[in-house]
């Protein structure tokens, strides 16, 4: 049973990224649902150094933030998701849906900082969250562009292809929200979407201190739910499946498991969000190997009897300093000067009267 | 008259020799004002080396003259800048003989119409006199020659030099009265830049003038001439192009000069009209409007030809401005054609009525160009829209100039014959005005 629970998932490391692509104050709600998510994800085990933040609007420092500094996620004030440690990747107008693909894809240009970029390896399991407006089969990112559920499925597998995932769970919290993992073709994906096609997700509680709406429901029972997990706890999948009911939310939640391989009875939640390390103690001592020799070459060098090049001499240098310019190679053809020459003195004697021909030869 | 016209060219020599040796040419040179794509050095300089690499100069959209200057520049190429110095001497001293022959020709005029009683009493303070009109062709040739627009033009080696000394020479043919050499110089300047094609119908006037051919639509003699005339303008240009055939033995130079001229392909800035329009434009809508501006160059030479058949050289002196201003890769050197010849129309000035605001706007505009450009391009808190805003006002000062000149023109024929002091049916004092 040690041994199963051992061998239960093949991960090492724990990635999340987490999305929030709207902007203006009214869209505040998307913010406390992304770092509600970050807060539970930070609380389980997971770093910063692990975390790609990227947020497409500043709601702590908003101007209209009555609270400055903070972003609640229940009213009444109770819980403030933002605090000291928030650490934000992307932020403001950074959060693109090219940034986005490049992060996921890692085909990020070379002076990007490490904060940015999502260095996950083949024993990586991965949490997706996004969190925003979306359509069928969209998410709008900025009020300026989409990212399809295509596309989405696309860079996820480039993932795979790239071996950058172990496994990856993807969760959205938008209006049809389902629409969104459709698409999906690559192993090892498990999806959760706040709604179904042809629904919206709804918000969940207004302030009437701040005057917006502070979470969307999904999200909300979502946060409640991870509140009560601790990184040894044993919680799986199929629990989180059954977070926020039509009773609750509204709308119905959707979850896809056909491309992950394992039960999702066997996937515990912190396996993707909590960062918990599988630690086997040993008794003995291991041996280190001596390093072993240097191979021998296969190919025998042939010696070439050459003079060895003097680094003065490597130009021909006498050659170039008297190389004289290059004869200009083209000439205008005979019959144009002929022409030409023809024509001017015909003007010049139509003009001047054909007495000076006298005079010229 | 010949020895201040003399220090004038050695003056002009001078200010120029100074500049091609310090550091500003390099500066000016580059300047979208004064090196347009059509007409700029460097890329003379980069067919010519195509060409030595044994590859046509038309390939590619980097050389747009004609194979005539690629023979000039080809044995000229190392004394550049004397072929720009001699290029401006000459226009001016074509400049110079063509206003001087032009004078005799309006005094000659001016005392037949007062022997034929065709002047009110009163026009006493209007009629020119030879000693006003003396020094004309000498300041005619100062204003070419120490123009700043002209000095900057040729420090930047632009063949607008060229262009403007063909057109000179036209001038100087036209009124000289030589039909056959000023077809020919037409003929030469029309395959240089296409515009000078509307320059024939001013020629054609004042050739008629000289011929004592009334201008009449159903006179025989009429027709005659303007057939001759036209006739050896498009053979002289057919010979010309034909002729450029052989450089290269081959077409590519129609669609590169002339295709290039006509469809705007290249949008670098300048102070022309073109470059903003079609930047922002929709390629669904640019034909139509690349035939629109077009059309607008062409468009004012029948009406002016109608209202101006007696003053054929003014109708050239405002159809080489409206050239200037409409044609699709204007410079400065454009500009300064035309202005060398205000100095002939200088007797007009108590009729201009805004002369002091053009000015001011013109000179303003001119040093607001390489500051807004640099604003744009180098600082990066103006944007192209600051530029075009210098453009349109510089543009629009040329075009309230040359409509200033013909009002004060056309003012002062109608006083000529009508008196200076106008009076309406009731004895009051009238005004006159441009409707």
């Amino acid at each position: 049973d040690q041994a199963e629970q051992f061998l239960r998932s093949g991960h090492t490391n724990n990635w999340a990224v987490l999305v929030c692509t709207s902007r203006f104050w009214f869209n505040y709600r998307h913010v406390a649902n992304t770092l509600s998510v970050y807060r539970s994800v930070k609380r389980l085990g997971i770093p910063d150094s692990h975390i790609v933040l990227m947020l497409a609007d500043d709601m702590a420092c908003n101007p209209r933030n009555p609270k400055p500094a903070t972003v609640f996620s229940h009213k009444n004030m109770e819980l403030n998701v933002y605090g000291d440690d928030v650490e934000v990747d992307y932020r403001s107008y950074e959060v693109t849906v090219e940034n986005f693909l490049r992060v996921l894809t890692g085909r990020i240009p070379p002076s990007t900082p490490r904060s940015k970029r999502l260095l996950s390896d083949d024993r990586s399991n991965i949490l997706i969250y996004m969190t925003g407006h979306g359509g069928n089969g969209f998410l709008k990112f900025q009020d300026s562009e989409e990212i399809t559920n295509v596309e989405l499925a696309d860079a996820f597998e480039q993932m795979w292809q790239k071996r950058r995932y172990n496994e990856l769970l993807f969760i959205i919290d938008t209006c049809q929200g389902a629409s969104m993992y459709e698409r999906f073709y690559s192993p090892n994906i498990m999806a959760l979407a706040s709604s179904q096609v042809g629904e919206d997700s709804l918000s969940h509680q207004p302030d009437l201190g701040i005057g917006v709406h502070l979470m969307d429901r999904y999200t909300f029972y979502v946060l409640e739910f991870l509140e009560e997990i601790h990184p040894a706890s044993q919680t799986n999948m199929n629990d989180l499946f059954q977070v926020c009911p039509k009773s609750l939310c509204v709308s119905t939640p959707g979850h896809r498991t056909d491309l992950f391989e394992r039960d999702p009875q066997s996937v515990l939640i912190t396996d993707f969000f909590g960062s918990v390390r599988k630690v086997e103690i040993t008794a003995g001592a291991l041996p280190l190997q001596r390093r072993a020799p240097a191979p021998e070459s296969r190919f025998p060098e042939e010696e070439l009897a050459t003079e060895p090049l003097k680094y003065a001499e490597q130009l021909p240098v006498a050659q170039i300093i008297h190389q004289k310019p290059k004869q200009k190679d083209w000439h205008p053809p005979g019959g144009f000067i002929l022409g030409l020459w023809a024509l001017i003195i015909m003007v010049f004697f139509k003009t001047y009267g054909i007495k000076h021909m006298k005079h010229v030869f | 008259m010949a020895a201040p016209l003399v220090l004038v060219v050695l003056a002009a020599v001078t200010v120029r020799a100074a500049l091609y040796r310090s550091s500003l040419a390099a500066f000016i040179a580059e300047r979208v004002e004064v090196a347009s794509p059509l007409n700029a050095w460097k890329r003379v300089v980069e067919g010519l080396a195509l060409l030595d690499l044994g590859v046509s100069p038309y390939s590619g959209a980097v050389f747009h003259e004609t194979p005539l200057i690629i023979y000039l520049f080809h044995f000229l190429i190392e004394y550049a800048e004397l072929v720009f110095m001699i290029t401006d001497v000459l226009t001016a001293v074509a400049l110079y003989l063509a206003i001087q022959d032009f004078n005799k020709v309006v005094f000659k005029k001016q005392k037949l119409l007062i022997e034929l009683d065709k002047y009110a009493p009163d026009v006493a303070e209007l009629i020119q006199t030879p000693m006003e009109m003396h020094y004309i062709p000498l300041k005619v040739a100062l204003f070419y020659l120490l123009n700043p627009y002209t000095v900057m033009s040729c420090v930047a080696k632009s063949t607008c030099a060229i262009n403007n000394s063909v057109i000179a020479f036209f001038i100087l043919a036209t009124i000289k009265g030589s039909a056959f050499l000023s077809a020919v110089f037409l003929a030469l300047a029309t395959y240089q830049s296409l515009y000078p094609l509307t320059l024939f119908a001013p020629a054609l006037l004042y050739l008629l003038q000289r011929q004592f051919i009334p201008i009449k639509l159903k006179s025989k003699s009429f027709w005659l001439y303007t057939m001759q005339y036209a006739s050896l303008y498009l053979c002289s240009l057919v010979v010309i192009i034909c002729l450029s055939f052989f450089l290269l033995n081959s077409w590519d130079f129609i669609p590169s000069v002339y295709g290039f001229i006509l469809s705007v392909p290249d949008l670098t800035p300048n102070i022309g009209l073109f470059w903003y329009f079609f930047a922002e434009m929709f390629e669904h809508f640019s034909l139509f409007f690349v035939c629109v501006f077009q059309i607008n160059v062409f468009f004012y030479t029948i009406p002016l030809a109608i209202k101006l058949k007696e003053h054929p050289v003014f109708f050239l002196f405002v159809q080489l401005a409206i050239i200037s201003i409409f044609k699709s890769y204007p410079t400065v050197g454009d500009v300064a054609l035309y202005m060398a010849l205000l100095p002939v129309w200088s007797h007009l000035y108590r009729f201009l009525r805004n002369i002091f605001i053009l000015s001011c706007v013109l000179i303003f505009c001119s040093f607001l160009f390489p500051v807004l450009w640099h604003l744009w391009i180098y600082a990066g808190s103006a944007n192209s829209n600051f530029y075009y805003a210098i453009t349109l006002t510089f543009n629009i000062g040329q075009i309230l100039l040359v409509s200033d000149y013909f009002y004060a023109f056309l003012r002062r024929e109608y006083y000529l014959t009508h008196g200076l002091h106008l009076t309406r049916q009731d004895g009051t004092e009238a005004m006159l005005v441009l409707k």
